[in-house]
């Protein structure tokens, strides 16, 4: 009996390790092959998950499919929280839908391991000309034998913004920034400095009870700190890596990488100018809070702006504000993509479905589903996005200030961030561990992370 | 196998040895032949796979579409013995698979004690104990998700706090352990109930008669006499918690910051998110190692001390 057990207790561990381990390269079709005359099929995984945007998304696939009957696309849903796994299990078993939503930085992987389709010589003209230079640069990654190719057609960019109480601005007596002239980091922490002070804090839902309570001017809801961090810290020329020239890509924390990380650290511990409830939330956790008046900014990127309007009680008043900006008003860009699975059976048909389906009107209509900005400059000139309403002038506006984020073309970039990036500024924004031990970590741990994929 | 044991014995032993070792070559044949339909899936779907697993572990496999895998010998091993974060998800998956099976193991000693009582609604509650073990993991991993909600829970509505189970980092593995308990009991206490059940009568009747008290009755009747059920179900709880894997995915996907990354949650990682699919074989080949080190260990030890 027991050494029955004990047999049965190596089968089953034999077995798990045995399911552990993936085999590569599947070859198969991804897409059922259609006889001549019959409709060929594609399969579209989209991402979209903000009830306007789903919206968008499936009429603008039932408005193809009316008008193209010979291009059937199915409309598959699928997740932000999952989209990479379920892709690489996809990808290897070969049933990865025909085109994929995802967004620039996962695409350098999947690329460099020969899973996407190269579309330079398939982009029509007018997409390629509608959408501009520095948009194509976030999807153009190495493709794992040497050169280059274009991954993905980007349509959606995130900028950072502030999103203000406007009656605790307006109460404060700071200048108002501009999209020509947005406030410094110096400005931006004076004037969070002037949001704190003890304050009636709203306590019921209605808006009608309150009580005295501490004030602040800002919160950094920082749960996933390092793509905010990183995007940011271009603002002082901070890129995080670099590549010599022997083409090894290193992990770097000099001065400029310091500085968004220590002024941010001010706030929440010298300043206490910063809520620190919001610290360990998620982006849109900490609105509940910033209706009750508890803190009067959020830095948050563009597309809060819908959670906001939608949820912000009757009579709570808001603006958008641009970001801070230090030496440059740069932000890092990543882009949401549409890209062609490389195992997709029928690639022509699917790049007219993309074209079709980031030309300039549905690219608005999108960006308006998302609350994000389009890269199409037709779309961008939309009036529906361009009005003064719910920020989107000013939110247009910092799309601008945007270029590509150094961390795209990193190759283990995921790794680094999830094993020790986002740790170690968890940590350090929760003031559990110095700056140094920061530069310290995110390089000599960091580098062993990258070392693997540049064997 | 049967039918060739009543065969009668030969006559002669001279000519018998002969016809014997025949007779046992044809035993041996018609026993693999009997055999046959049941080694072929077992080989299809256990061991093929398993070998394949093993030989992966030594390559340098990565789950791409143009990547050329080679032979590597060891070194995804020395890699893994070098890997400060495969050290502390083993430490984590230690912590894990000891605590659960410990606690699971006293608690559900208590139950199935309680449910053999002469209870009323005792069939009410024996069926009520069960009903964990009819949900599957992601089930019960969104359900404790709601429970340690940090705005909504139950958890924290009852103690009036506001905390964040699952995102602190000092909480999250206390908070999964609760969840891999109550998830692990039912089996355990159905076996251990099973077992009280086969104690014979008349060793609790001796023993009163001699006036012994509820406590010696239990230490010294009882537990010896369970021992074997015991045994099996720890080990078996061991093995199972050890390589627990959509429970936790569901509960904290290994967050906050890697405090809840178990082993199996590691090699998938590898796998999956990473696709360093040789480097995730060694490491469930190592996984392996050491729980048959450990239950060899524990299995050997009991039953020496049985004998």
């Amino acid at each position: 009996m027991r050494i029955k057990s004990a047999l049965a207790a190596a089968a089953v561990l034999a077995l798990a390790a045995a399911c552990g381990s993936g085999g590569g390269g599947g070859q198969s079709s991804s897409s059922s092959s259609s006889a001549p005359g019959e409709a060929v099929k594609l399969n579209f995984l989209s991402l979209a998950w903000q009830k306007e945007s789903v919206a968008a998304n499936k009429q603008i696939v039932d408005d193809w499919n009316k008008a193209n009957p010979g291009i059937q696309v199915t409309y598959v849903q699928g997740s932000w929280d999952n989209v990479n796994d379920q892709l690489v299990t996809q990808f290897a078993g070969g049933t990865a839908p025909d085109v994929i939503h995802n967004e620039s930085p996962a695409l350098s992987g999947f690329a460099a391991d020969g899973y996407l389709l190269d579309l330079t010589g398939k982009l029509p003209a007018e997409l390629k000309s509608d959408i501009p230079q520095p948009a194509w640069d976030t999807v153009t990654f190495d493709d794992g034998k040497g050169g280059n190719g274009v991954y993905g057609v980007p349509f959606l960019q995130e900028s950072q913004v502030i999103i203000a109480n406007k009656k605790l601005l307006d109460a404060s007596g700071v200048r108002v920034p501009t999209p020509d002239n947005p406030w410094t980091w110096d400005e931006f922490s004076e004037a969070a400095k002037k949001m704190t002070a003890k304050r009636p804090i709203v306590t019921s839902s209605s808006g009608s009870g309150t009580e005295t309570g501490q004030g602040y001017g800002v919160a950094w809801a920082m749960k996933s700190p390092v793509n905010k961090t990183l995007n940011l810290a271009l603002n002082f020329g901070g890129t995080f890596f670099q590549t010599g020239a022997d083409g090894k890509t290193t992990v770097k924390v000099g001065p400029e990488e310091r500085e968004v990380l220590q002024r941010i650290h001010d706030q929440l511990y010298k300043d206490k100018s910063a809520d620190p409830a919001a610290l360990g939330q998620g982006t849109a956790d900490p609105l509940p809070a910033f209706f009750q008046d508890k803190f009067a900014m959020l830095p948050a990127g563009v597309y809060l702006r819908q959670q906001v309007a939608e949820q912000a009680p009757k009579g709570f008043e808001w603006v958008t504000l641009p970001a801070p900006k230090g030496t440059t008003a740069e932000q890092g860009a990543v882009s949401q993509t549409l890209s062609i699975a490389q195992d997709s059976k029928h690639p022509d048909e699917a790049m007219k479905f993309i074209a079709y389906f980031l030309n300039g009107e549905n690219q608005a209509k999108l960006a308006k589903g998302d609350w994000l900005l389009p890269t199409s400059q037709k779309a961008a000139a939309d009036p529906s996005i361009t009005g003064k309403e719910n920020g989107w002038d000013v939110a247009t506006a910092s799309a601008k200030n945007l270029v590509v984020a150094p961390f795209l073309k990193v190759k283990g970039f995921d790794e680094w961030k999830s094993k020790v990036a986002t740790p170690v500024l968890q940590e350090y924004y929760a003031n559990k561990i110095s700056i140094d031990d920061v530069a310290k970590r995110l390089v000599e741990d960091g580098n062993k992370v990258l070392e693997r994929y540049q064997r | 196998m049967t039918a060739t044991a009543t065969r009668p014995s030969p006559p002669s032993p001279r000519r018998g040895t002969r016809r014997r070792r025949r007779a046992g070559a044809r035993r041996t044949r018609e026993m693999w032949l009997l055999m046959l339909p049941a080694l072929v899936p077992v080989a299809l779907f256990s061991v093929g796979p398993l070998l394949y697993g093993i030989g992966l572990a030594f390559t340098d496999a990565r789950n791409t579409r143009n990547h050329e895998t080679s032979f590597v010998g060891l070194q995804n091993l020395t890699d893994l013995l070098s890997d400060g974060d495969f050290w502390s998800s083993f430490r984590i998956g230690m912590i894990w698979a000891f605590s659960v099976t410990a606690l699971q193991f006293a608690a559900a000693l208590g139950l199935a004690l309680l449910l053999n009582q002469d209870l009323r609604f005792r069939g009410v509650a024996r069926v009520l104990a069960v009903v964990p073990w009819a949900m599957p993991p992601v089930v019960i991993g969104l359900m404790w998700r709601l429970v340690y909600h940090p705005d909504a829970g139950i958890l924290n509505s009852v103690l009036g706090t506001h905390v964040n189970w699952l995102a602190d980092f000092s909480l999250a593995l206390p908070a999964i352990i609760v969840v891999g308990v109550w998830t692990g009991m039912p089996q355990t206490t159905v076996v251990l109930l099973a077992g009280l059940q086969g104690v014979p009568k008349e060793l609790y009747e001796a023993v009163e008669v001699d006036g012994a008290s509820p406590w010696r009755r239990f230490w010294h009747i009882t537990l010896p006499q369970l021992r074997p059920v015991i045994v099996a179900i720890t080990s078996l709880d061991f093995v199972w918690n050890i390589n627990q894997f959509g429970l936790v995915y569901v509960l904290t996907q290994g967050g906050p910051g890697g405090q809840t990354r178990l082993p199996m949650l590691f090699a998938y990682e590898e796998a999956f998110r990473y696709r360093f699919a040789g480097y995730a074989s060694m490491l469930g080949v190592a996984m392996a190692i050491v729980v048959l080190a450990v239950l060899g260990l524990y299995l050997w030890r009991q039953m020496r001390e049985t004998r």
